[in-house]
């Protein structure tokens, strides 16, 4: 086991715990909820209807382009609960582990927070506003000193069409065709 | 595969492939890389389909096969050569459907003699029996199909392993039928939205390319003067240049004598929005790259690793994004079918959407308003996304998108139960359309092509027959239309030319008002925005874009044939000779790429005897930047280990699970946990190439905010992965790396 992996505090012993747990209520809500609350017994009610003013949004799985459908459950706008599209046509209710493991990828203790930026070697909290600044000071440089073609832009297939197509816009609009993507690959 | 049969998309989907009576996957793993999209392959297999396997891995895919043959990495195009001219020997292709559908066959049956079974067993590593068995079991099966992913485009030949597959295809007359087609499982979510929306160095969205005419049509839909688009740029010839791709930018920043093909300067900049740059290989080369940049913007809703990898003091910038949970848009599937995903929730922390950054970032610049002006009233006011659904939908006529509207996929998204699962048609209020609207879809009323190239079905209901890309006559004076008219056609029209202006009249025998003249003059069926053209082609039976024949013979390109050519770094030296690769390209998305001088450097073979294998692992996804800082996906797969066959670990001194230095071709180490295992050959070993946070052998968790590093870190093979780029498309040629395994 990794260096980071023994060090973070969840043991395989608590993760098998949780998992049975997991396997009475459905995997992905006790996954996905606040751990210190999940791990005991659900009661009868909560088996039955834990939230019961939630909202039920059809969304799509994020990560490969087979397309899956997933359920979110949000309370308060907070996704609290996710279950497969049983009756998706494409992925008839099936999921893999990344899909099952959605809810996580918008809560997860990894994500990037604020702006950074790195000065003298080190990561630095900066405003937005900062951040647009610079970088938008250091483009218009950039292009006036040495042409638009001294950008590279790289796009993704992780964003939604729309924004998919203003990045090909971004790139044709600040005067260059270096814009491409792993879309290539 | 767009040059030979019109479209570079997968032609059939998912659910379909429970009608095939045999899945032929060759360079491909969905098992691992599309786990769901496998359970419809293992329905085909209950319903009595044969499954083949052809992978140098022995894949978990592969462990569900009927018939699975190790196939030497970068032979693939031999290999299907052996197909081809057995199955012409032996009288196994479909004559009347080539006669009618396809030009150009003589010059594969010409290339095919010269792969006998002997030659393909000694190119390919596969014994010539078992090729023989899996081509018989694959032709007389109809009909069947064929999966393919990167384990065929990763290659410097890899836009001529793709070229093989529709050629076997149209040879066995398998292409445009239900449970036939050529079947890319492609990876990200939404890769086929990425490349329709053509965030390609070559081409404006909708594949239009960058020709004059081109950008004209695209100033006109964006509301901008052509002149002053013009202006933006360097000059206006460059315009028309083909940019750095993926691959090659890194080139840019290095390498002084590239600046000639990039208006005189080198990179200097980089703004990268959710790419996995450590997926591509010479992880050391972006590294350099990055580190010499002056201004390196990221935006990714977790640290992308190059943002570690690389040990950049100042310039970088990392911009938190909201993931796709918390925005809404359109995402495209594998099989060009696109889907509304609906926001979960508002962004969380201070994360902002991607497009709130780019027009954050457009407004300090200067192009902001133009850059919004086909949205809303033009002034800035517009609903966000509906409105830029619907602006890049009307523009791309090319590959149909106009029929695709943000109403009708959210009705079909909250009506995902009105679909049958095996033919995505929909039911009830629904039966006039398939499911996620797959392109093209031709107008509001048209159902969605759910099957490339069907001459069966009528064009209204997503009947097609091949594009007519090109020309409609070829270089030797034959016809490139097709013999056989299509299901439905009224004119009693058989081949014809894509539809123009001036051939509308002739082809349907409708005549256009004079209105009607002046709106569509001097237009074709992909740039007259009225859709007239197109619709008076559909009220008549005819498919826009012509109704042409396959072409298996490319005229333009230096391989007007698929020809086998030996990998770069070739574990068989002896054949470099007689199967060289290209020769250097000057300019190649505006690079220097090395083919012939890279491959004669030296015997690479002698220094580096085995062959490294690299793939994915069913709970990462791409670079793992998302799924190894999941806590849980982190679990299943804590660190990349490296299978090697138990004869070579006990050559090379090891037991199982002992620690080995991978040495690759340019100079580098790696170091990573061997696990002993038959997956891989005694000549090869595989490993993930989705980790990072350890480069050579050094953490670089430091590098990390703190905290923030992923949960599984290990060594990323593409450090060591060998130098190479195909020849048409740039992607590198990770499959076929050279190595040397040592104990550590």
């Amino acid at each position: 086991m990794s260096e980071a992996l023994s060090n973070r505090g969840l043991n395989r012993r608590k993760f098998l715990k949780m998992s049975a747990i997991a396997g009475a209520v459905g995997a992905t809500s006790a996954l996905g909820a606040d751990q210190a609350k999940v791990i005991r017994p659900a009661n009868a009610q909560e088996l039955k209807e834990k939230y019961p003013n939630s909202k039920k949004v059809r969304t799509i799985c994020t990560y490969c382009s087979v397309g899956c459908g997933l359920e979110a459950e949000v309370v308060n706008g907070v996704w609290v609960r996710q279950e497969p599209a049983v009756d998706h046509p494409i992925s008839l209710g099936g999921h893999c582990c990344k899909g099952a493991d959605m809810i996580d990828r918008v809560r997860g203790e990894k994500r990037l927070r604020y702006p950074m930026e790195r000065v003298n070697g080190e990561w630095k909290r900066i405003s937005w506003d900062d951040a647009f600044t610079k970088i938008g000071n250091k483009m218009k440089q950039l292009r006036d000193k040495y042409g638009p073609d001294s950008m590279m832009y790289l796009g993704s297939s992780k964003v939604s069409g729309e924004q998919s197509y203003y990045i090909r816009k971004f790139a044709a609009f600040y005067g260059t065709n270096n814009i491409d993507t792993i879309a290539r690959i | 595969m767009a040059n030979t049969l019109g479209y570079g998309g997968m032609t059939n989907h998912l659910g379909d492939i429970q009608n095939s009576k045999c899945v032929f996957i060759i360079g491909a793993n969905p098992a691992v890389a599309h786990p769901v999209g496998m359970v419809h392959i293992l329905r085909a297999k209950e319903l009595g389909a044969k499954i083949i396997s052809v992978d140098p891995h022995y894949s978990r895919t592969a462990t569900k096969a009927d018939l699975y043959a190790r196939i030497r990495p970068g032979t693939d195009i031999a290999f299907m050569y052996g197909m081809i001219r057995y199955i012409i020997k032996n009288n196994l292709h479909d004559k009347e459907y080539i006669k009618n559908r396809v030009y150009g066959f003589e010059e594969t049956i010409k290339e095919a003699e010269h792969y006998t079974p002997e030659v393909v067993e000694d190119i390919t590593g596969v014994p010539a029996k078992l090729m023989i068995e899996i081509t018989e079991t694959m032709a007389r099966a109809k009909p069947a199909t064929l999966i393919y992913n990167q384990g065929l485009t990763q290659h410097s030949v890899g836009t001529g392993n793709t070229r093989q597959t529709a050629i076997l295809q149209l040879l066995l007359g398998n292409l445009g039928k239900p449970g036939g087609g050529c079947n890319i499982l492609r990876g990200h979510d939404n890769v086929q939205g990425a490349s329709d929306m053509s965030n390609l160095a070559h081409s404006l969205p909708g594949y239009y390319g960058l020709s004059e005419g081109a950008w004209k049509y695209f100033c006109n839909n964006w509301k901008v003067d052509y002149k002053w688009m013009q202006s933006r740029f360097k000059t206006p010839e460059m315009l028309h240049k083909t940019g750095y791709s993926v691959a090659t930018w890194r080139f840019g920043v290095l390498e002084e004598k590239n600046a000639k093909n990039n208006s005189g300067t080198m990179i200097r900049g980089m703004m990268n929005i959710g790419s996995g740059l450590s997926s591509i290989s010479l992880t050391d080369v972006t590294k350099k790259a990055m580190e010499k940049l002056e201004l390196c913007v990221i935006v990714d809703p977790y640290v992308n690793d190059m943002a570690a990898i690389a040990d950049m003091k100042n310039d970088l910038f990392m911009l938190p994004a909201a993931s796709q949970i918390e925005t809404s848009g359109t995402v495209t599937a594998t099989n060009r079918a696109t889907q509304w995903r609906n926001q979960v929730i508002e962004p969380m922390y201070e994360c902002k959407t991607d497009h709130e950054i780019l027009f954050e970032l457009a407004k300090r610049i200067g192009f902001y308003d133009e850059m919004v002006r086909a949205m809303g009233d033009g002034k800035g006011n517009f609903k966000w996304p509906e409105d830029a659904t619907r602006e890049y939908t009307q523009a791309i006529r090319s590959i149909g998108l106009q029929g695709v509207t943000p109403e009708r996929l959210k009705a079909q998204s909250d009506n995902w139960h009105m679909f049958d699962t095996k033919t995505l048609r929909g039911k009830g209020p629904f039966k006039g359309e398939y499911f996620g609207l797959p392109w093209p879809c031709w107008s509001e009323k048209h159902t969605g092509t759910p099957i490339l190239y069907n001459i069966d079905a009528p064009v209204m209901e997503g009947g097609m027959g091949f594009r007519t890309r090109w020309t409609p006559t070829a270089p030797n004076g034959e016809s490139l239309l097709s013999e056989v008219a299509l299901e439905g056609t009224k004119s009693g029209v058989k081949g014809h030319d894509h539809i123009t202006a001036a051939n509308i009249e002739a082809l349907t025998g409708v005549k256009l008002t004079d209105k009607e003249k002046e709106i569509v003059k001097g237009k074709t069926w992909s740039t007259d925005t009225s859709n007239i053209l197109v619709d008076k082609a559909l009220a008549a039976g005819l498919c826009p874009f012509g109704n042409g024949k396959a072409r298996t013979h490319v005229w333009e390109w230096i391989d007007q044939v698929p020809k086998h050519r030996e990998p770069l770094h070739s574990p068989r030296p002896d054949l470099i000779a007689k199967y060289p690769t290209y020769k250097d390209k000057e300019n190649h998305y505006r690079a220097f790429i090395q083919y012939e001088s890279r491959q004669n450097e030296k015997v690479w073979a002698k220094e580096f005897p085995m062959q490294l294998l690299t793939g994915r692992l069913v709970s990462h996804l791409g670079t793992g930047t998302e799924s190894r800082a999941a806590i849980y996906l982190a679990e299943i797969a804590p660190e990349p280990l490296l299978e090697i066959h138990p004869d070579k670990g006990l050559e090379l001194g090891l037991r199982d699970g002992d620690m080995v230095w991978i040495y690759g071709t340019n100079g580098l180490r790696i170091k990573v946990k061997s696990k002993f295992s038959l997956r891989v050959g005694y000549d090869t070993a595989s490993m993930p190439y989705t980790f990072s946070g350890v480069f050579q052998g050094e953490s670089i968790v430091g590098r990390y905010p703190k905290g923030l590093e992923p949960y599984a870190l290990g060594e990323g093979s593409n450090t060591i992965i060998s130098y190479g780029f195909d020849i048409v498309t740039t992607t590198p040629e990770t499959k076929c790396t050279l190595c040397r395994i040592e104990k550590a």
